[in-house]
């Protein structure tokens, strides 16, 4: 029951055109087929028209048989602008900082919660609180921690006498980042804490007891057994992280909305803003051209550090 | 190298007991074998030993010292393990390297002992090779290698052989025990193939049940079994166990089944006498029993359940008074199933088990 008909594949060789392999195997060909077609549709067709809109000078209008073609300017003007630097100085301190405490605090929680004492469940389950709770459920709760005149955290700096008034943490140019970045680091640690938390426990009980009786003590037997176990899965984890921090827009879009004067603006809220504030969808393809870009130079690493993930998997 | 000592050593998980009340001592440079089936209770002995587990009770002596309370790294011991245990990351060398490196000797050294451990073992061509690259058999010599370099005082082995295929199983074992000969080394080696046991051992510590069912060289285990246990679980096949009903006749004593009578010999008469009760186990060897094919003095009658030729010998499975006997035949006789046979029981050669406590009858 040959699924696949036409001439027989033994004389087939690899220099054999594409066009003569599709023929070939047509029936594979056309199982996949209907795939293929959902995603031309749903990707394909999405980056193809972006793509081309970055070229274009558009009308704040949606009436885009007015557009009128720019070639490189968009991306000229984006290169050139001050703004375009700033923001992505603030993009790299928002993914690097965010990525690297997540994973940091991530490795610390489920390292903790790896061995066995009372009440390890529950504490599990209030450490997952800030991974399933909503983003913007999150942001509005933290916009009132930092609250200047109602917050928390502004009325125990006073009481404890670390300020004299409460900080203004989200409409001071110095703090609106960082304090930013304080809440996606709460809202991510989780993620890193569940994928660290498996990897664990795939770490064989073997090697500990032998690395016990060759002499290692606890921190020798984390640094030589379990850390190069955990290699793999801690890629996996930070190219996630790397990839939604880039791609973050609800917390500091919902919290600071990019500013004061620009100092919390990451590409995503800069684009939405060029697009949905100033209507430029032209300038706003053009950037999202750029995003895509380093997306996919992010995604290569990822694949590469899955497959070697597993190679690298011993028996 | 040092003798180890475990006194009255109990193990307990809450209301189970894991170990319980085990004794016995493994002279320096003595090879003993940890045998019993799975859930014995030998695996958690070795790791009471290694101390990668807390012991309830008793104490447990390497060379002259008390070591309850040590930590593994301070016991002076080294392990093999089942999967090897080898750290996948590091080469050979490394992995060998690494209890030097822990315990922070010069690096000049630790390159010296390395590499005199990789000429004893024939495995200096793989040391830059990371422990994937290596087949089972050489992963084991590795492993091997890795207790080897410290010099320690007694080496516990838990199944080192089991993940080998069979060939190179039997070939490992020929090089462990040249490996003990040579290094005159304390080895307490757990398994649960008592061949292993027996082709390699000084002594045999039979487990079951978390506690110690005899403690013996092989051959005395396999001659003088304490109890049933023994007796089935060592020897391939395994002993053959017929309950029988005991009758006295005045001075004469027998074995009694289903319409047949066994005279039994002054010695074993009184060991029979010496039952609980009037159920007593005769055990036998397949080597012991000899096969009829008429009626004899004092032969049992049976009937041929099963034929299984091996080559060298022949195995025979007969049913006698509703138990199994497995006698043995040279090749070439031909016995057919569903005969009636007749078995001569060796009376020097035979065991006589007390039913109730299942214990040797001596």
């Amino acid at each position: 029951m040959a699924v696949s008909s036409g001439p027989v594949t033994g004389s087939l060789r690899r220099d054999d055109g594409l066009l003569r392999r599709i023929v070939t195997h047509r029936a594979d060909y056309a199982y996949v087929l209907p795939a293929l077609v959902v995603m031309m549709v749903v990707i394909a067709y999405p980056i193809w028209f972006t793509v081309d809109m970055s070229f274009y000078k558009t009308p704040a209008s949606l009436q885009l048989r007015d557009r009128t073609f720019v070639g490189w300017k968009n991306y000229h003007t984006i290169l050139t602008a001050p703004a375009f630097w700033s923001v992505t100085l603030n993009t790299l301190i928002w993914t690097v900082a965010s990525t690297f405490f997540a994973f940091l605090l991530g490795l610390g929680a489920a390292l903790s919660l790896h061995r066995e004492f009372a009440g390890r469940a529950v504490l599990r389950a209030i450490l997952l609180i800030p991974y399933v709770i909503s983003a913007v459920a999150a942001s509005y709760l933290w916009k009132w921690l930092y609250h200047s005149d109602f917050g928390v955290i502004g009325a125990l700096s006073v009481q404890w006498g670390f300020t004299d008034k409460p900080i203004n943490f989200l409409d001071n140019i110095h703090t609106a980042l960082p304090s930013l970045i304080v809440v996606n680091i709460w809202r991510e640690f989780s993620f890193a804490m569940i994928m660290l938390m498996a990897g664990l426990q795939t770490v064989p009980e073997q090697l500990l007891r032998a690395a016990q009786v060759d002499g290692a003590n606890a921190w020798q037997r984390f640094w030589h057994v379990t850390a190069p176990h955990l290699k793999g899965v801690s890629m996996v984890t930070v190219l996630l992280l790397m990839v939604a921090n880039f791609n973050s827009f609800i917390v500091p879009w919902l919290m600071t909305g990019g500013g004061p004067a620009g100092a919390s603006d990451i590409w995503i809220t800069h684009i939405y803003q060029i697009a949905f504030g100033r209507q430029n969808w032209g300038l706003a393809s053009a950037y999202s051209v750029i995003l895509f870009i380093v997306m996919m130079c992010l995604g290569y690493f990822y694949v590469q550090a899955l497959t070697r993930g597993d190679k690298g998997r011993p028996e | 190298m040092a003798k180890v000592t475990l006194e009255n050593v109990v193990k307990t998980y809450g209301p189970v007991t894991a170990v319980g009340d085990v004794s016995f001592t493994v002279q320096d440079g003595e090879f003993v074998a940890l045998v019993g089936p799975s859930g014995c209770g030998k695996t958690t002995t070795l790791n009471l030993i290694a101390g990668l587990i807390p012991i309830s009770g008793g104490n447990i002596r390497i060379g002259d010292k008390l070591v309850n309370d040590l930590d593994p790294k301070d016991r002076d011991i080294a392990m093999v393990f089942q999967n090897y245990a080898l750290y996948p990351n590091k080469t050979v060398a490394k992995n060998l390297a690494f209890p030097l490196q822990m315990r922070r000797l010069p690096k000049d050294e630790i390159a010296r002992k390395v590499a005199e451990a990789a000429r004893v073992l024939d495995i200096t061509h793989l040391l830059e090779r990371k422990p994937r690259e290596l087949s089972g058999g050489q992963q084991q010599r590795v492993a091997l290698g890795r207790a080897l370099v410290r010099d320690p005082r007694a080496f516990l082995m838990d199944e080192p052989l089991s993940n080998l295929d069979a060939k190179l199983r039997v070939q490992m074992r020929t090089e462990l025990k040249r490996f003990h000969q040579d290094l005159k080394a304390t080895i307490i080696y757990v398994t649960h193939d008592q061949l292993e046991a027996v082709t390699m051992a000084d002594k045999m510590a039979v487990m079951n049940g978390g506690t110690l069912q005899q403690y013996d060289s092989p051959k005395n285990v396999f001659d003088h079994p304490v109890n049933t246990f023994v007796a089935s679980f060592v020897g391939s096949p395994a002993m053959s166990l017929v309950p029988l009903r005991r009758v006295v006749e005045g001075d004469a004593v027998a074995l009694a089944g289903d319409g047949w009578q066994m005279p039994l010999s002054p010695a074993n008469a009184r060991k029979a006498l010496s039952a609980k009760s009037d159920t007593v186990i005769l055990g036998a060897r397949h080597s012991t029993i000899a096969l009829h094919d008429g009626p004899r003095e004092g032969a049992v009658p049976g009937r041929v359940y099963t034929v299984e030729p091996t080559g060298d010998v022949t195995f025979v499975q007969v049913h006698v008074d509703g138990a199994i006997v497995i006698a043995s035949l040279a090749p070439d006789v031909a016995v057919r199933s569903d005969t009636n046979v007749w078995l001569g029981f060796d009376q020097s050669r035979m065991h006589l088990f007390d039913c109730e406590t299942q214990m040797a009858l001596t």
